[in-house]
């Protein structure tokens, strides 16, 4: 008699769990983290702002030969110009927007089906998509952020990013074979939420072991951001050089 | 609102001939190194991904017109700045990390206006 209740309750349980996983799957994790708000570059509790000036040294990427050589040749290309993809008003694209994104806050918004991040710098946006919102690999475009699917393990917010465009001009060069793999978990310091995401990207094309690393935010409270209008400039000049080529013609 | 209007065309024409894609990274400015430069702001446009401070500076070398670069609008307005708070004519007092060759110019790290309103600038964004 024990038994089959005991055989009952553990039969019921199970798929109490298993519902309840497949139901939070199927809603793109209702009842999961929420982690809309704004972040900025993680800064420990009481400690002062992050200082500017460049970034320490990094560990040199796994390039192979081929890959290592088209970085050069961006390098030698630029050197002593100081140009850069965002100083022509171009996003940083994956996966230097999410772990650098130029120091500048990123905000989230969480819906069942999409997570969409906003990031200030250039305006850079990434949506990620669960269940129905996500569309057929063949009708999917490359771009410089790819394309994002989510799902959640657990509290954990799983985003797979694949349809990159080839780049060398960021910190994490990449192929276009690149695939991203972001593993997102909230946790409190202090009272204060903080998001850390791990990325791992692999690209048999570029490199020869995959590339990790691990990036923490910290909310800010009732943050905002702002717009990073960036071609404005551009176009009054614009219209500027058309006056004054206009007022130099001859009068008919 | 007219005034506004003239106002905005005058600083457009001083710009005019800049162009609009010469930003550049921070990569040509030494950040190890700070000078002070005291002068009258010709003319100053608040924009991303870098905005441009027109100086002008009577030392030694002569009396001239010097472009300095600023952070972006976003990054100057988080460090303090408020519309208005730099005016053609007035005399600004600038810190800059010098451009590495030695020539005019540098990258704006925090200015000091007429009115003595003090503004620093985070070079790598916040």
């Amino acid at each position: 008699m024990f038994r089959r209740t005991r055989i009952f309750v553990l039969v019921f349980v199970s798929m109490t769990l298993s519902a309840s996983g497949f139901a939070q799957a199927a809603r793109g994790g209702a009842g999961a983290p929420d982690l809309t708000g704004v972040w900025t570059t993680y800064r420990a509790p009481g400690a002062a702002a992050r200082g500017g000036g460049a970034r320490g040294a990094q560990p040199e990427l796994p390039l192979k030969p081929a890959a290592k050589a088209k970085v050069q040749e961006y390098q030698n290309l630029i050197a002593g110009t100081g140009d850069t993809p965002g100083g022509y008003c171009l996003g940083t694209g994956m996966p230097g927007s999410m772990m650098g994104s130029g120091g500048y806050p990123m905000e989230i918004i969480q819906r069942p089906d999409q997570i969409t991040i906003v990031y200030e710098a250039h305006n850079e946006i990434r949506r990620v998509y669960f269940g129905n919102r996500i569309i057929p690999e063949k009708d999917r475009l490359s771009e410089r952020n790819g394309y994002s699917t989510g799902r959640w393990e657990g509290n954990t917010l799983v985003v797979e990013t694949t349809k990159l465009n080839e780049q060398v001009d960021q910190r994490y060069p990449h192929s276009d074979k690149a695939k991203i793999v972001e593993r997102y978990t909230l946790s409190e310091e202090a009272g204060a939420k903080v998001l850390t995401a791990e990325m791992t990207m692999t690209d048999p094309d570029f490199y020869t072991a995959p590339v990790s690393e691990i990036k923490k935010w910290s909310i800010v409270p009732n943050g905002f951001l702002m717009t990073y209008e960036c071609n404005e400039p551009m176009w009054l000049d614009r219209l500027e050089a058309l006056k004054q080529k206009k007022s130099a013609q001859p009068t008919k | 609102m007219r005034r506004i209007s003239i106002t905005l065309a005058a600083i457009l024409m001083l710009w005019s001939g800049i162009p609009a894609l010469a930003h550049h990274s921070a990569a040509l400015q030494d950040f190890t190194k700070r000078v002070e430069i005291s002068g009258v702001v010709k003319a100053f446009r608040i924009m991303n991904p870098h905005g441009k401070l027109l100086v002008e500076v009577s030392d030694p070398k002569g009396k001239r017109e010097i472009e300095f670069e600023t952070h972006s609008r976003n990054n100057v307005y988080r460090s303090g700045y408020r519309d208005g708070m730099i005016k053609p004519g007035e005399k600004i007092k600038v810190t800059i990390a010098p451009n590495r060759d030695g020539s005019d110019g540098g990258y704006v790290v925090g200015f000091e206006t007429a009115k003595g309103e003090k503004v620093g600038l985070d070079p790598a964004g916040r």
